[in-house]
């Protein structure tokens, strides 16, 4: 038995499911006409955010469907990213084969970061997102340490250019001109005069087809159990402890994946910051295309990154033009990432609130039914 | 720890040395070299060979470029094995293309093309008209001291 909705419930009903979307459509509505920037520039710039954020966010889709929610610890895997391009730069290898070998680099470091992330996230069942986020810091810290003190000294670093004047650390920023868009530049088509980096949006397809191949396998099934009811998994057979740390593990190998194609579109690696900032604004992307804590697509993916980057782009220049100040802009369009991850984290708790009440409802209408 | 030989277990194992062979592999091909080419007198032998007055220099298809007497120039390359094509001009005017292949050692970062050791002995080993090339301690510069920022909000502590 279902409870019947008018029109305007209904449509009030898809505006609260979909409001951090809507809200960002408004606010792009806005933003795109201040800005005064044309149409091919703005998809033109949207293209190469697609390409450069998408993997990095789908990555964060296995552990919500195994009931994680949001994985902040996907910051552990870029560290292990940045490992890997730090070990290539100081190599010397350039180009595919260096974007490869820095993947191969990072995916053990990977395993073991997400595998003892998960470890501790079991321990602390039902409060992943905040734990992971604090894991994310932790972490940070290990990795500044190896970074900071024992590159150089303990791990050979041979280039003067990315060690420290005093002999050892890593400099602020690693020039990664030897792999800079080597996998975007390697077969670009032109439409309209916009260049689509065609193999990137491939390696992303193929991502997305992993996803949705992985969903459908056994280990999938049980993720999707595990997300449903830890109970009820467990009493069925399935390892919840065992699944839901291969979930994490899956998750900080792709980000550490995710965070080398990233890199390599950028040519710049800031050694101490960038993989924390990564975590925040793929996590806000997500929510932004509608994704909540327990449940997530790949159409969010693609919906957030649009919507999300085109904020991004326009903000500066809306704010310059509008108060004549682009620091405004900045400070607006953090304000928004930060705030956005807010406000879906409340209207997730609400929803659910809702959801509870609705299905208490219809259980009231099925009682009094069979009375 | 007794070892369980089973078959998943060869498979794994198996499976990482291929991703090793292959990571050698990547090394091999992707390791990056610069490649000078050097149009200055030079002395070989004991016989000193003059700079040409115009060459013109290709490595692998990087495109071509001419260089004057006294000019230097560099391509980055990618492996050991390349290609090199000097197309230059004698005093009766004829035009002359040598195209040799050269191996770089894998660890050395810079080697250095003397064209006219090259011109000079076109049949002759790599040994004559190719050096690795250190850059020398005066052209680098001293770097400056930077600070490292690991926590964006230790500015606060400042305030």
């Amino acid at each position: 038995m279902t409870l019947h909705m008018t029109k305007t419930q209904k449509v009030l009903r898809f505006m609260g499911n979909n409001t951090v979307p809507i809200l960002f459509l408004i606010i792009c509505a806005f933003g795109i006409p201040l800005s005064g920037y044309s149409a091919n520039y703005l998809v033109s710039e949207v293209i190469v955010r697609i390409a450069r954020n998408s993997f990095l966010i789908v990555s964060l889709l296995i552990p919500i469907l195994a009931g994680m929610g949001l994985n902040f610890g996907m910051t552990l895997g870029a560290m292990a990213g940045q490992i890997g391009l730090i070990f290539i730069s100081d190599w010397g290898i350039a180009g595919i084969p260096g974007m490869l070998l820095a993947m191969i680099i990072s995916t053990p470091i990977s395993i073991i970061l997400g595998w003892w992330c998960g470890k501790i996230l079991n321990m602390a069942k039902g409060r992943e997102m905040v734990t992971s986020y604090i894991i994310g810091f932790f972490m940070n810290g290990i990795y500044q340490m190896i970074v900071l003190y024992g590159m150089g000294a303990i791990i050979p670093i041979r280039s003067n250019a990315l060690v420290l004047p005093r002999g050892y650390g890593i400099r602020n920023t690693v020039n990664l001109i030897g792999i800079r868009k080597s996998l975007d530049n390697l077969l670009t088509v032109r439409l309209f005069g916009i260049p689509i980096p065609l193999v990137t949006f491939a390696v992303i397809a193929l991502l997305c087809l992993f996803v949705l191949w992985f969903k459908k396998t056994k280990l999938g099934q049980d993720m999707r159990a595990v997300g449903q009811d830890m109970e009820v998994a467990r009493a069925a057979g399935i390892r919840v402890e065992h699944t839901r740390i291969i979930s994490i593990i899956i998750s900080t190998v792709f980000a550490g994946y995710g965070m080398i194609l990233y890199l390599q579109n950028i040519g710049t690696l800031n050694t101490y910051n960038s993989h924390m900032q990564i975590g925040m604004f793929s996590v806000a992307a997500l929510l932004v295309g509608g994704a909540t804590v327990a449940k997530a697509n790949i159409r969010n993916v693609f919906l957030g990154v649009i919507l999300f980057h085109l904020m991004f782009i326009v903000s500066p220049m809306a704010g310059k033009n509008l108060i004549g100040q682009a620091q405004l802009g900045e400070y607006f369009r953090v304000f928004v990432s930060y705030g956005v991850i807010t406000i879906s984290l409340v209207l997730y708790e609400v929803r659910k609130k809702r959801d509870r009440g609705l299905a208490g409802l219809v259980l009231a209408a099925e009682q009094e039914e069979t009375v | 720890m007794k070892l369980n030989l089973t078959r998943t277990f060869w498979i794994r194992t198996a499976t990482i040395a291929l991703i090793l062979v292959f990571s050698v592999f990547l090394f091999f091909i992707g390791k990056q070299h610069t490649v000078l080419v050097d149009n200055k007198a030079v002395t070989v032998n004991g016989v000193e060979l003059k700079a040409l007055q115009l060459v013109e220099v290709e490595v692998n298809t990087l495109g071509s470029m001419e260089l004057a007497a006294r000019d230097r120039d560099k391509f980055d390359v990618t492996g050991q094995k390349h290609k090199v094509t000097v197309i230059y001009t004698d005093a009766n005017w004829e035009e002359h293309t040598i195209v040799r292949t050269f191996r770089i050692p894998l660890m050395q970062d810079m080697v250095m093309i003397l064209l006219p050791a090259l011109v000079a002995n076109p049949e002759g080993d790599q040994s004559l008209w190719l050096e690795n090339y250190e850059l020398p301690t005066y052209a680098m510069t001293a770097p400056a001291e930077e600070p490292v920022v690991t926590d964006d909000l230790a500015v606060l502590v400042e305030i």
